[in-house]
């Protein structure tokens, strides 16, 4: 941010221009605007790459082969992580080994119950309404102030453009202290307010850069012939624009959602009754140093909490990939 | 400037938002005198502990509905750790729970800033102490007020693994020896251990073992005005008798970093560990062992003869200076503090029980028992209890955990650790 | 920042643009009315959640606050005691470099290396793909936190492993000298975030660079040098951008694995986790504001030097062709 100010300056205040340095990968042509990415080149294309029709069978043996033992170990950590939850509270930090030594149903039955009178069902939904709602919150503000930096030429609108790329630097530490005791003036800890308002004001800047990028691929012939028959903004926005952003409302949709559904610091902080819970935090409860640390219940809802995540990566994988490579977002 | 079909959704979603700060404050006040049963009232309880200790309380809270249903009990913990960073922060916006779990160690803190409620108008009357010994009351008495009443009591110790000392073939220890026997006793269980059991873990990485040495020659880490009472050569004397533990006799620190939060006792590691007598019960939980898997014996001292340990109040609980309803407040707690019901459902599991009343509906298991016993036969070692710990007392003790790792994974030197304990501990002194 | 829009590049300009922005001109007028009402969330939320906080904590950095009595001025106090009078301070710094300046560079590479594996197959890499990324979207939860404490325990699989062809290290997780790339191959592990921007980025790279350079006889190593590389040179500034600002902000996995303690011996005490500590359990807001100062001047300077450098290496398509 500080940064920002002094850059500011040198910024036209054209809109377009402003974005370029992290443009250069999809202006050069070299990887990936969203609609290149979106249609993968044809195979027989593909297999005229680097020495592509010279392979030999051998190499291309021996290859899979390093491909598949990087796997093996790249995903050991989650079969251990589904291996664990079968051991009791007592081996770990005794048993290192991937099979346990008594295996036992306890530690989900355990996690069934819940904590404190709460059903883990309960911890599901408040993480799932949250989730939720910072979907909804990022979908509508970002795609606005996208349209705008994207779209709009106006007075000051570079300088702006900036600053919500400079927030992408920012160190989130930063602000966190102020934000808790602003909104602890307000009265609104242990509501999902603090955690969920910032998505409203797109305070993400990750998902307004992704769609000012997106934006700026959609030809503006479009536009300009909706504003011949007379259509304002918001038309445009909402008839030309919004459609046309489907894609890239789908991969901000999933990354909201997952990293909502991930979160820890923000609910440890501003969340007080179990009953309003999200899971990470309930995760913690298992997990306490004080009394009895019931690594097994942890272990167990850390599983069942990355189900979700687990199940929308297999089923949207496609979106989420094609978004880190056209954005460089990071999951 | 928006269309038609926009709107509706902006509004939405400001509509969702405002629904859900719905979700935020509690009843409505009548600071009066006596509590009237008809009005409905919610209070927020929190304490600190796991899935277990809050079961109980939810038991706990449904008798106590039972006498009282128009008060609606909400509760809400978290581990100790996260319970005080979260309590620091609600206490900078005067939004304290109404009735809380409280640490001796921030009693100072809290109540030098007004932030507890005064309990002398409901002592003996909403709450009733007829239970409590003059000295378990006095504990929580900060500047000549009274600001949060013990749940229980615990005296420093030490825990022993009976199963390890059965493989080893060490006789327990005895107790009450001077430390360097004590490490002569580690010693032998360690070079019968053979490297995968030890004796213990360095006693010289906990603030509480440098208090009873000094407590033992006759003084106390702080004194009344909050100065520190001892001198770099005292604590550098202290760590510095703490090397033959480090050099081979006790669980190598790089060992107790893998098990943390465990510590020695606690995985396995160890066959003794110096700690606050009401652990046992998380021994249990962490080791998987039975209830006389377990001893208890009276920690080395110093001088033979001095009174060096003390009662401390295990947990208390206390009444934020903000709540709306100080009546049905001090009836909550009375009812926690002194219900012998409340006693049955909760056994040891907050210490034993200070109110004699609450003691009574105890059915004291094995464990408990050897706790009640251990704190009946450590009178003639009991002193006067130290004041009441100085404000950031807690970053102080973590701050000498902290350098104890550090000496035992041999980062510093003994010398910068006496430098970087005295200076953090004037600088929070000092703010 | 500075630079981060010095770089000129054709972008998808506007056609032409019409009229300037000026004042009386109802169109302008017009237009600067639409772009500040789509403008107004993103508005709220900068001015109220992020610049105003901002600013709040510059000046708690100059105070001493403890949250319970109103913040005391005392000037530049705070950053003096944390160069001067605070090891565990400096120390954090020694760690947060360390595992910034170790740590990205290898997960680039690894990403780099497997995007160019994964870039020679046609058949199955979306599979591959697909498993090599799944870390990147967990890698920062409780539960893989504690996979890991075990993963590199004494006579956990890494120890084991390690056994096997000799290396008797021990455990990771208490090993002061470990412990550091212990969270390295944390990091490493999630190379799939930016392995995905590199292949995008290969499969950019025109097919006919590759046929010009076997014309003139190249090896395949020449090919990697003098084609593949400065192809992707900008594709590598970006994610060495990015994955540096990712690194020092580095906090949750820390925090988990070490319980919150940032040890063993302060080796996982990284900044963020010391002014986390500093702030909500000590109470020491001030000194805590400060320490975020600094962690934002720090990754300010390396972003600025990134930039600086990238003239030097970064080329782009124009320039190659």
């Amino acid at each position: 941010m500080n940064a920002t100010a002094s850059s500011a300056s040198a910024v036209p205040a054209d809109s377009a221009a402003t974005s370029v340095a992290l443009t250069t990968t999809a202006s050069n042509g070299v990887p990936a605007a969203p609609t290149t990415a979106a249609h993968p080149q044809p195979w027989a294309e593909r297999l005229r790459r680097i020495g592509g029709p010279r392979r030999s069978p051998l190499a291309m043996i021996v290859w899979f082969v390093i491909l598949l033992a990087l796997t093996a170990v790249i995903l050991y950590p989650l079969i251990w992580l589904a291996f664990a939850t079968f051991k009791p509270s007592s081996e770990f930090g005794q048993n290192f080994s991937l099979i346990p030594w008594e295996a036992t149903l306890d530690n989900f039955r355990k996690v069934l119950r819940g904590i404190a009178g709460v059903p883990l069902s309960r911890f599901f939904l408040n993480s799932l309404l949250v989730a939720c709602l910072a979907v909804a919150g990022t979908l509508i503000s970002a795609s606005m102030a996208a349209y705008a930096f994207a779209r709009i030429k106006f007075r000051g609108v570079g300088g702006l453009f900036t600053c919500m790329i400079g927030t992408l630097l920012l160190p989130f530490h930063v602000i966190i202290i102020p934000q808790y005791i602003m909104f602890n003036k307000m009265g609104l800890i242990d509501t999902y307010v603090p955690l969920v308002i910032g998505k409203f004001l797109a305070c993400e800047a990750f998902f307004v850069f992704l769609m000012v990028q997106f934006i700026r691929n959609i030809p503006r012939d479009l536009d300009e012939a909706a504003r011949i028959d007379g259509a304002g903004h918001p038309r445009i926005f909402l008839s030309v624009i919004l459609p046309l952003l489907r894609p890239a409302l789908i991969t901000s949709a999933i990354f909201a959602f997952i990293w909502s559904w991930n979160d820890f610091l923000s609910p440890l902080i501003y969340l007080t009754s179990p009953e309003r819970y999200t899971l990470p935090i309930a995760l913690r409860l298992f997990n306490d140093a004080t009394s009895t640390s019931d690594y097994g219940a942890t272990v167990a809802a850390s599983f069942a909490a990355l189900i979700p995540v687990l199940l929308f990566f297999l089923f949207f994988q496609r979106f989420l990939i094609q978004g880190v490579a056209t954005q460089g977002l990071k999951g | 400037m928006f269309s038609k079909k926009l709107a509706p959704a902006l509004g939405l979603g400001l509509a969702a938002a405002l629904l859900l700060t719905g979700c935020g404050g509690s009843g409505s006040s009548d600071p009066s005198g006596s509590l009237d049963p008809n009005q409905q009232i919610t209070l927020d309880l929190a304490f600190w502990g796991n899935d277990v200790r809050a079961g109980m309380y939810e038991e706990a809270i449904v008798l106590f509905n039972q006498q009282y249903p128009n008060i609606k009990v909400s509760q809400t913990f978290l581990g100790f750790p996260e319970f005080w960073e979260k309590r620091q922060i609600e206490a900078a916006g005067g939004g304290l729970p109404d009735v809380m779990m409280f640490d001796y160690s921030y009693l100072r803190q809290y109540s030098e800033n007004g932030l507890l409620l005064d309990l002398a108008p409901y002592l003996g009357s909403t709450i009733k102490t007829d239970g409590f010994t003059e000295a378990a009351l006095g504990i929580g008495v900060v500047d000549g007020h009274t600001t949060a009443i013990s749940i229980g009591t615990n005296a420093w110790a030490m825990y022993l693994n009976n199963d390890i000392l059965t493989a080893t073939g060490v006789a327990p220890y005895p107790g009450n020896t001077s430390f360097a026997d004590y490490d002569a006793w580690m010693d032998q269980v360690t070079q019968a251990g053979g490297g995968t059991v030890y004796g213990g873990q360095d006693w010289s990485g906990r603030i509480q073992n440098f208090e009873i040495w000094l407590r033992g020659q006759g003084k106390d880490l702080f004194t009344d005005a909050s100065e520190v009472n001892f001198t770099a050569a005292e604590l550098k004397a202290f760590w510095e008798a703490g090397q033959p533990g480090r050099d081979g006799i006790c669980v190598p620190q790089s060992k107790l970093e893998e098990v943390y939060p465990k510590f020695g006792l606690g995985s396995g590691l160890a066959a003794t560990e110096l700690t606050w007598d009401n652990f046992g019960a998380s021994y249990l939980g962490d080791l998987g062992v039975e209830q006389t898997s377990l001893a208890i014996a009276a920690p080395p001292i110093y001088r033979a003869g001095a009174q060096d340990l003390y009662l401390k109040p295990s947990m208390m609980h206390a009444i934020a200076a903000n709540t709306d309803q100080p009546v049905a407040a001090a009836t909550l707690v009375d009812f926690l503090l002194n219900s012998e019901a409340v006693g049955a459902i909760f056994g040891t599991n907050r210490g034993i029980p200070a109110s004699a009343t609450q003691l009574a509906g105890v059915n004291l298991d094995p464990l408990s028992q050897k706790i009640y016993d251990y704190e009946q036969s450590i009178a003639d070692r009991l002193g006067a209890a130290p004041p009441v710990p100085v404000v950031g007392y807690g970053t102080i003790e973590e701050k000498f955990r902290v350098l104890g790792t550090e000496l035992g994974l041999g980062t510093i030197t003994v010398d910068q650790a006496v430098d970087q304990f005295l200076s953090e501990v004037s600088h929070v002194l000092n703010s | 920042m500075t630079v981060l829009t010095t770089t000129k590049a054709p972008v998808t300009v506007a056609p032409a643009r019409r009229r300037q922005p000026g004042r009386g001109n109802p169109r302008a007028r017009r237009e600067l009315l639409a772009g500040y009402g789509f403008l107004v969330p993103w508005l709220i939320g900068f001015f109220g959640l992020t610049l105003g906080p901002m600013v709040m904590s510059l000046y708690l950095s100059f105070t001493r606050y403890n949250i319970f009595t109103p913040p005391e001025f005392i000037g530049l106090a705070n950053y003096v005691r944390m160069f001067t009078d605070d090891p565990v301070f400096i120390k954090s710094v020694k760690v947060t470099l360390t595992y910034v300046l170790a740590g990205t560079p290898l997960k680039l590479a690894a990403a780099l290396g497997v995007a160019l594996l994964l870039n020679y197959f046609t058949k199955g890499s979306g599979f591959f793909r697909s498993a090599f990324y799944a870390p990147s979207l967990i890698g920062a939860s409780v539960s893989i936190a504690i996979v890991w404490r075990a993963m590199f325990g004494t006579d956990g699989p890494v120890d084991s492993a390690l056994g096997l062809i000799g290396l008797d290290l021990g455990g990771w997780v208490g090993n002061v000298d470990l412990a550091i790339p212990m969270m390295i191959c944390l990091t490493i592990w999630q190379f799939g975030a930016p392995m995905v921007i590199f292949l995008a980025g290969l499969q950019g790279i025109p097919q006919e660079l590759y046929e010009a350079a076997e014309v003139d006889g190249a090896s395949s190593l020449a090919k990697f040098r003098h084609v593949t590389l400065p192809m992707l040179s900008s594709v590598i500034f970006f994610n060495l951008l990015l994955e540096t600002i990712h690194a020092f902000q580095v906090f949750g996995s820390a925090f988990i694995i070490s319980n919150g303690s940032g040890s063993p011996g302060g080796m996982l005490n990284f900044m963020t986790l010391y002014m986390y500590k500093r702030g909500f359990a000590d109470m020491q807001m001030g000194y805590a504001a400060a320490i975020a100062w600094v962690v934002l001047i720090f990754v300010a300077i390396v972003a600025a030097l990134l930039f600086r450098s990238s003239k030097a290496w970064v080329h782009y398509a124009g320039e190659t062709r």
